[in-house]
């Protein structure tokens, strides 16, 4: 029998040690015991996990390994001591080796006492239901007035005292076997079959069929079509994978695909209650695997990029077709970043392309518009591409009249739009506009980034040209497979083709800093391990930060509040670290104080694709008192804080045919919805109201007015000038909406060839930074599809220059 | 009446911190009371020289000059947190600043029971001779469900708890008043210094 003796003490001596010591020489021929002591261990603090510390680590897998374990406990207080209570916590927290595991208490003191009421105390607390100890009961081992048990050899003097100290560990050998015995998982047995079951995933219902046969589950199928691609695939490969080869339900759901993760565990689940057996013995199974070891590692690479979104793939690829070695460190399970979650196309302008498509109404305005503008009100950098631009127009527009003409582009409408697009101005009056040079980088290798990706293996759909939505021409290039995802499946095959490493579940916490030399980075791995990476070059590919709240607060600028429980459209890995890194060595940020918001998103979730959304014509827009509170055809500016300013949530109220404009949902889905509570359905609008708690004769006195304005075209209270439905056919809803982050514009300064700067405007030697953890391109407000280009133009970039300048 | 709040966490988050919060405005016209955390106290190590490290002191200090003292315990595993058991063990072993204070004991806890057993566990510690604390008899205030038990401006939004805390706050006062006059006249030095005959084995024995 192998047991664990824990000394319930920190301190230098110790008569719990001696006793301890006593019992393993003692007791040498029945058992092996290893002693082990809580001096290294820390102040347990919830808000300080130190699970992973090789302490902790030790006692966890000690523990786990031994038959029984006996805790020696002093008295301090008529309690036990702070030292062991703090051990218990932590093996409490997020490890629970005690759980279950046979617990023999002895105790010496100084007092006549012998620890009575220390051992009492403990008693309760290896009882409770995170420590879940199986305590042997009686036979208390209490060694009062200790100070005069132990001879000078450290053995007990009296006989009595040592015939009783067997009777009590001969019992417990015997109670330990017994108690192991419940530790054996329970027997499962399943009636066999081929269960159809279906469980809530992200996007709506996850039909599932689980096949199982006496003993085991043998197969797991799930009907993944309705899942985002990129997000849950992750889900898909690992999740069931790992349910088989443990044959357990305990299972870690994945970071940011819990809601898919959860639903693929509750569907195995619920086919196993209908073949008959209790879920609950498989959750309590160990996990798949044996427990990896959390050895530190070391690697040597030419350029380590933090982040495996579009920009780091991108800088991977490059640095592959340069003939050099990257590694991508990624924190999350699954690859992708945001850039899986983009819905668009990527901006280029391809003038001999778009040629061939006719332009539609309204862009010859939108271009006389731009033609007509000031040249004064252009900063002075884009003047002279302004009037350049002017030019190209008034040849086009003197050539074409707005019939029968065909859509016009060039890199220079181009640059002037994105510059105009990300001109805005914040609360305190500080004006900014995308840095020059970094926008005419952009828009100037724009099209070669589009041909390099279809080269990586990116097929584009050249049928049709799109505007992405918040963009403000069409110059989308629309890649013909499931838009962002297809972009990562391009790029992760290639670099993965080419011998180029990912490393997922790593997360980059520091950069090898030496002497003010960028060296590589530092991570910690899945199991806690320490990675360290050394390289000639880093490119920081992070991403913003839109999924990090304080960050955003800390930094705000631009909009009047931002609450402390606003959702967001991102992955919750963008959380800023990149900056932190890159502010580490001395970075300079840039435009920090602007984010960009989706009004109309889910409250709970931050989804964009909740609800009914419908073309802004049918939008009617209500605050949280029923009344009307903005033009709803505004700008996402504009309707964000619109929102803010009347507390955040509001809602979108449609009736039965505006509903049926809605481009992103099914009656299942809305049937779903209405029976979940996120979305409200009633056959009166006074109804509505009263499941809104607003008041029913001022929302009734709202759509009246809506509708009347609606027949007459124009509305004098907010000048909504284009309108479609009517609120008028029955049920009507109303689907509750929220302003949530989507992209931040500012980040780290960087220069044109995606060096990160300093505060002295000076290069920080061998650091690069590419994608939406640097700043200075979008300024205050990102164009639709703009975000695509920077990616995968800057990426390039970065690998470009780390190559040449740090490997050759 | 001047009295201290001992958060008995070492959490960046606390319900007992916010608990304490709330006692220390709610209860202003009636007591001043001094908020002092445990969460940088180093942890306690048994040193031979047995002097109190200068956090620990401060916190004596404060107990010493305060008219009475209210600890506010998380219940983690049954018993109370291992940072608070380090606290009062640092005074137990060097200043002994609780003999006769009068204490009142109150607790939140994240589940329904609102940290009982960590609160009998803390009234049996704090009883043992080398703190010999007077704590409030039978009264115990006890805050369950705690994470939702605060408005965002850190008011208690249930009002029966809050009436209940006004009733065993007023008859702290009443019992710090009490013992206060009652003990008024006895030299607790001695008491201070008192070796107990645990600590004499400790040192050789009494011989
Ligand atoms: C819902 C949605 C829709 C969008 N639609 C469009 C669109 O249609 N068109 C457009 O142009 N833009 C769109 N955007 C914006 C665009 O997707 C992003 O700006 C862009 O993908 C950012 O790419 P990136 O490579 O810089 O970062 P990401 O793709 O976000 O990748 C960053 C990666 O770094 C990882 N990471 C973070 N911290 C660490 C760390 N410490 N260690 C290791 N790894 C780390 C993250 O896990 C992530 O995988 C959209 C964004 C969202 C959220
Ligand atoms: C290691 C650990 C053990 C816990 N054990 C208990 C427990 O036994 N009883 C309980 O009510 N809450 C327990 N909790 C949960 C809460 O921390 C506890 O309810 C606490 O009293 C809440 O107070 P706080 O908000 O001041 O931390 C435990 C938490 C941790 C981290």
């Amino acid at each position: 029998m192998k047991l664990i003796g824990i000394v319930g003490t920190n301190a230098n001596f110790s008569y719990n040690r001696l006793l301890l010591k006593y019992m393993q020489q003692h007791f040498a021929k029945d058992a092996e015991i290893e002693i082990i002591e809580l001096t290294d261990v820390p102040m347990f603090n919830e808000s300080d996990d130190q699970t992973n510390s090789p302490i902790i680590q030790a006692f966890n897998d000690k523990i786990t390994a031994a038959d029984g374990v006996i805790i020696a406990t002093p008295e301090h207080n008529h309690s036990i001591s702070s030292a062991l209570k703090s051990l218990l916590e932590w093996l409490s927290f997020n490890v629970h080796p005690l759980d279950g595991k046979p617990v023999m208490i002895v105790g010496a003191s100084l007092s006549s006492q012998g620890s009575s009421r220390a051992q009492l105390h403990l008693r309760q607390i290896l009882d409770a239901p995170g420590v879940n100890a199986a305590v042997m009961p009686g036979n208390e081992f209490l060694l009062g007035s200790v100070q005069l048990a132990f001879d000078d050899e450290g053995n007990l003097r009296e006989q009595g005292t040592i015939e009783f100290l067997e009777t009590c560990f001969s019992r417990f050998q015997r109670f330990a076997k017994i108690s192991n015995l419940l530790n054996i998982p329970e027997e499962v047995t399943f009636t066999p079959g081929t269960f159809a079951v279906t469980t809530p995933g992200h996007n709506g219902d996850l039909p599932m069929s689980v096949t199982l046969s006496k003993k085991r589950i043998e197969k797991i199928e799930i009907d993944t079509s309705k899942e985002t691609e990129g997000i849950a695939d992750v889900v898909f490969a690992r999740i069931p994978q790992e349910i088989i080869d443990g044959q357990t339900l305990n299972v870690d759901v994945i970071s940011g695909a819990s809601v898919t993760s959860h639903g693929v565990i509750d569907g195995v689940a619920q086919a196993v209650k209908m073949a008959g057996a209790n879920p609950d013995y498989l959750r309590q199974r160990p996990k798949a695997g044996t427990p990896q070891a959390n050895q530190d590692e070391d690697y040597t690479t030419d350029v380590v990029i933090v982040g495996a979104g579009g920009a780091g793939l991108t800088a991977a690829a490059k640095t592959l077709q340069e003939g050099k070695k990257p590694i991508v460190v990624e924190k999350f399970p699954a690859i992708g970043g945001n850039t899986v979650r983009a819905g668009g196309p990527m901006n280029a302008a391809d003038p001999e392309w778009q040629k061939q498509f006719p332009a539609i109404a309204g862009e010859a305005h939108t271009l006389q518009e731009i033609a007509a503008m000031d040249p004064e009100t252009i900063d002075t950098e884009y003047r002279p591409d302004f009037l350049k631009l002017r030019e190209q127009l008034e040849a086009y527009l003197t050539e074409n009249d707005d019939q029968g003409s065909y859509l016009f582009d060039s890199t220079l409408l181009y640059r002037i739009q994105t510059y105009l697009g990300g001109k805005r101005t914040d609360l305190q009056g500080n004006e900014i506009h995308g840095q020059y040079d970094l926008v005419k980088i952009l828009t100037d290798h724009a099209l070669e980034s589009v041909k390099w990706l279809a080269d990586i293996g990116v097929e584009f759909d050249q049928s049709e040209v799109t505007m992405p939505v918040g963009a403000i021409w069409r110059r989308g290039h629309k890649p013909a497979k499931s838009v962002g995802y297809a972009y990562i499946e391009a790029l992760s095959d290639y670099v993965k083709a080419n011998g180029g490493q990912i490393m997922t579940d790593t997360d980059v916490t520091s950069l090898i800093d030496e002497d003010g030399q960028v060296r590589g980075i530092i991570a910690t791995g899945a199991n806690g391990q320490k990675v360290t990476i050394h390289a000639a070059a880093v490119v920081l590919a992070s991403g913003g930060f839109g999924a990090n709240t304080k960050m955003l607060k800390q930094y705000n600028t631009y909009w009047t509040e931002i609450a402390d429980d606003i959702k967001t459209s991102n992955s919750p890995a963008i959380t800023g670290d990149g900056i932190r890194l890159g502010q580490s060595v001395g970075a300079d940020l840039v435009g920090m104080g602007f984010s960009q918001m989706m009004p109309v998103s889910d409250p709970d979730t931050g989804d964009l694709f909740t609800g009914l959304q419908v073309p802004p014509q049918n939008f009617v827009m209500v605050n949280q008192q029923g009344r009307r509170f903005v033009n709803e055809y505004g700008s996402r500016d504009q309707l964000t804080q619109a929102a803010i300013d009347n507390g955040g949530l509001f809602y979108l109220i449609a009736d039965d045919r505006i509903k049926a404009t809605a481009y992103n949902t099914s009656q299942e889905k809305i049937d779903q919805q209405v029976a979940a509570g996120t979305l409200y359905r009633d056959d009166t609008i006074a109804g509505l109201a009263q499941q809104l708690k607003m008041d029913p004769a001022v929302l009734e006195d709202t759509v009246t007015k809506y509708n009347r304005y609606a027949d007459a075209g124009l509305d004098p209270e907010f000048g909504k000038d284009v309108f479609d439905l009517k609120v008028e056919q029955a049920p009507f809803y109303a689907t509750p909406r929220k302003p949530a982050v989507h992209h931040t514009m500012g980040g780290l300064k960087i220069d044109t060839k995606a060096h990160v700067l300093n505060e002295q405007g000076q290069v920080i030697n061998v650091l690069y930074a590419a994608g939406e953890v640097a700043g200075g391109i979008h300024a205050g407000n990102r164009l639709g599809g703009n975000s695509l280009t920077d990616i995968f133009t800057f990426g390039r970039i970065a690998a470009d220059s780390a190559i040449h300048e740090c490997l050759k | 009446m001047k009295l201290i709040g001992i958060v008995g966490s070492n959490a960046t988050n606390s319900t007992n911190r916010q608990l304490l919060q709330f006692m220390q405005q709610h209860f202003s016209d009636q007591a001043e009371i001094d908020l002092c955390e445990i969460k940088d106290l180093p942890a306690f190590n048994e040193p031979a020289d047995k002097t109190a490290p200068t956090g620990v002191q401060l916190l004596s200090d404060k107990i010493m000059a305060a008219d009475g003292v209210i600890v506010s315990t998380p219940e983690y595993d049954h018993s109370i947190p291992a940072a608070l058991k380090s606290a009062i063990e640092w005074l137990s072993y060097t200043t002994r600043p609780l003999i006769d204070k009068p204490v009142m004991i109150v607790g939140a806890s994240h589940g329904s029971l609102g940290s009982s057993r960590a609160q009998a566990h803390l009234r049996q510690i704090l009883d043992a001779p080398e703190l010999k604390a007077r704590i409030m008899p039978s009264d115990e205030f006890l805050l369950g469900h705690s994470l939702t038990a605060f408005a965002e401006d850190g008011q208690l939004i249930y009002p029966e708890k809050v009436q209940e805390l006004e009733e065993c706050f007023a008859e702290f006062v009443d019992f710090v008043t009490l013992t206060n006059e009652l003990l008024k006249n006895r030299h607790v030095n001695a008491e201070h210094q008192r070796q107990f005959s645990w600590e004499l084995d400790a040192n050789g024995g009494q011989n």
